[in-house]
């Protein structure tokens, strides 16, 4: 069997890119929700996708309602990008938007675009400069939503079947006193951990 | 004599990243650091006439830094490197006493023409 865990070199090199995808992603946010956003140091975690119901239990805090956006992306390292949001999260970025809890029921266009809208950002920005870091760039497929309000193994049973390992980061953003935290979870096949796992050798290699 | 110049970031896969960025052939004695109290206590050792300064670390950040360094006597050229490049981020780090603000990833392209202005590399 193949290894795919990360030496301690990858792991360090791809916790630096995702630093730097996540400062991007926190300047636009910052700029989409017109606020200054505290950026705190992304946890990451590679797992296998058997273990990722039990690791994302852990970092969601309400596991029977959440709210999940999926974009895939493609080069020669391929995945799934699923932004996760728990009942706070979605609460938390309407607030921020202004709105009312009384403007509109949940479930509403408005409430699915602002959710697309925080997704497109935190996948483009983090994955898209991660990769690009790696040297790959990316095209994207839009944003579906794969879950509205439902519990965490539902989606989980939907989504992860054909895919070997799951790149967990959590990402939190703080803005000014309010917390808004959102996971985002890329699913990538065994053969794309390699090519990853590849690029990062490379990338210290040439450091 | 070689100008003694400081990294501080608390990744050392950031650290690496920079000191490569750095342009060549420039004499410097480089010194690191993976926090901002590490920063000051090599600051006040002489190590720190130029400091190349991460914004986001556990045990003192980057903006604590520089506030301290202020009450001190300021006698170094700060340069922050931060991946956080909201444009209030480097607002508040100029009216801090930074000298310039760089966005991660670095390159000798982007640090030169500011060591130039500053008169720290020829």
């Amino acid at each position: 069997m193949s290894n795919l865990q990360l030496t301690d070199d990858q792991r360090e090199a791809l916790q630096e890119v995702t630093n730097i995808g996540m400062g991007q992603a926190g300047a636009a946010l910052a700029a989409l929700l017109d606020t200054f956003v505290t950026l705190s140091v992304p946890r990451i975690q590679l797992v296998q996708v058997a273990e990722l119901g039990k690791s994302l239990r852990a970092m969601v805090r309400d596991a029977q309602d959440v709210t999940a956006v999926r974009q895939s992306f493609q080069s020669d390292i391929s995945g799934e990008a699923i932004v996760i949001y728990g009942p706070e999260g979605c609460k938390e970025l309407w607030d921020l938007m202004g709105y009312e809890p009384s403007d509109e029921p949940p479930g509403t266009s408005t409430e699915r675009e602002l959710l697309f809208d925080v997704a497109n950002v935190l996948v483009g920005a983090c994955v898209c400069s991660v990769f690009e870091l790696l040297g790959r760039s990316l095209s994207f497929s839009r944003p579906t939503l794969i879950g509205e309000k439902v519990p965490l193994d539902y989606l989980l049973q939907q989504e992860t079947l054909p895919w070997g390992m799951a790149l967990l980061v959590e990402v939190n953003f703080s803005l000014e006193n309010r917390q808004f935290t959102a996971h985002l979870v890329t699913l990538m096949a065994e053969d794309s951990i390699e090519q990853m796992k590849a690029a990062l050798d490379h990338f210290v290699a040439n450091l | 004599m070689a100008l003694p110049v400081l990294v501080v970031d608390d990744s050392p896969m950031a650290r690496k990243m920079l000191i490569k960025a750095l342009p060549p052939g420039w004499d410097i004695e480089i010194s690191q650091a993976g926090n901002g109290i590490e920063a000051l206590e090599q600051y006040r050792a002489g190590k720190a006439a130029v400091m190349f300064l991460d914004l986001t670390m556990p045990d003192m950040d980057g903006y604590e830094v520089l506030a301290q360094l202020r009450k001190e006597d300021l006698n170094t050229f700060v340069i922050v490197v931060s991946a956080d490049i909201q444009p209030e981020a480097q607002e508040r780090v100029r009216k801090l006493g930074a000298i310039a603000f760089v966005k991660k990833p670095v390159s000798a392209d982007k640090l030169v023409p500011i060591l130039k202005e500053f008169g720290i590399y020829e």
